[in-house]
């Protein structure tokens, strides 16, 4: 690390990007300047002055090959590309640029984001929902099956506010 | 008939499709849509890279436009015949609705 790098650690679950942005946002304001992402919800900040950026989180699947191409979009209207990683790309630019503040500009593309979360979770419940009835019969520890059932509702519980979020977004 | 068929379903096109296949009547890269979209939309429609990411993509995919050439890193697209054939059904649709609409418009004040 850095002599002007700060380390934060702060959770935010996959429906919350619009907080996380925001956060992103107020930490630049004060002069911390995101630098990378060590891994989930631990952050590493560059320290300067304070500026005010608009931070957007992007959540797509984008092969090697193209990925030079959808940074160049990016790039060409004031975005800068920060870090990535496990789908999600992070993104940059100042609030008062002319451009749109926002990446997705229609409902539909919106929408689409959280299509693509809700398809990257939706598969794990139903895998464990097809093995349920086996490792309920097994002689497993109940604790095991208590906690299989603790993610398998937190699944549920991440898919609903996903869905939500594409109801909201959803027009006449 | 089965073509004609294959390029109807994806009508109607959103505004943003719209418009980017109607910006790319001439060659023209990412930015250059963006900002020719403003333009002629009187500022109204303003198009965001993730989305312009998206849905050029989806074009590329379903061969309505095409890579031309490339110039430094810059990716330069335009419309294919298909492409064309869409863009023409999609006015013809939007020529009617509009006619339609300036005939009550006056009586909605």
């Amino acid at each position: 690390m850095q002599e002007n790098t700060v380390r934060k650690y702060k959770l935010f679950w996959m429906w919350q990007d619009r907080e996380e942005e925001n956060w992103l946002r107020e930490m630049a304001k004060q002069g911390f300047h995101l630098a990378s992402l060590v891994f989930s919800g631990v952050y590493e900040f560059a320290r300067g002055e304070p500026r005010d950026d608009v931070y957007r989180l992007d959540y797509t699947a984008v092969d090697k090959e193209e990925f030079d191409d959808y940074i160049e979009i990016f790039r060409e209207s004031d975005w800068e590309y920060i870090d990535g990683g496990f789908g999600w790309y992070y993104f940059r630019k100042p609030a008062d640029s002319e451009s749109p503040n926002e990446i997705y500009t229609d409902p539909e593309s919106k929408i689409k984001k959280y299509q693509r979360m809700f398809y990257a979770l939706v598969v794990f419940p139903i895998v464990l929902t097809f093995f349920l009835p086996q490792i309920a019969k097994s002689d497993s520890i109940p604790l095991i099956n208590v906690l299989l059932i603790a993610v398998l509702l937190f699944f549920v519980y991440a898919i609903g506010n996903i869905l939500n979020r594409i109801r909201q977004l959803k027009r006449l | 008939m089965d073509d004609i068929f294959r390029i109807e379903k994806y009508l109607p096109l959103t505004e943003t499709t719209y418009y980017t296949l109607l910006a790319l009547i001439e060659p023209l890269h990412g930015y250059g849509v963006m900002q020719k979209v403003k333009e002629m939309s009187r500022g109204v429609v303003e198009i965001g890279p993730g989305t312009l990411y998206g849905a050029f993509s989806k074009l590329m995919k379903e061969g309505l436009i095409q890579k031309v050439q490339e110039d430094n890193r810059r990716k330069i697209y335009t419309l294919t015949n298909r492409g064309k054939e869409l863009l023409r059904k999609q006015i013809e649709r939007l020529e009617i609705m509009t006619l339609e609409g300036s005939k009550v418009i006056k009586d909605l004040e």
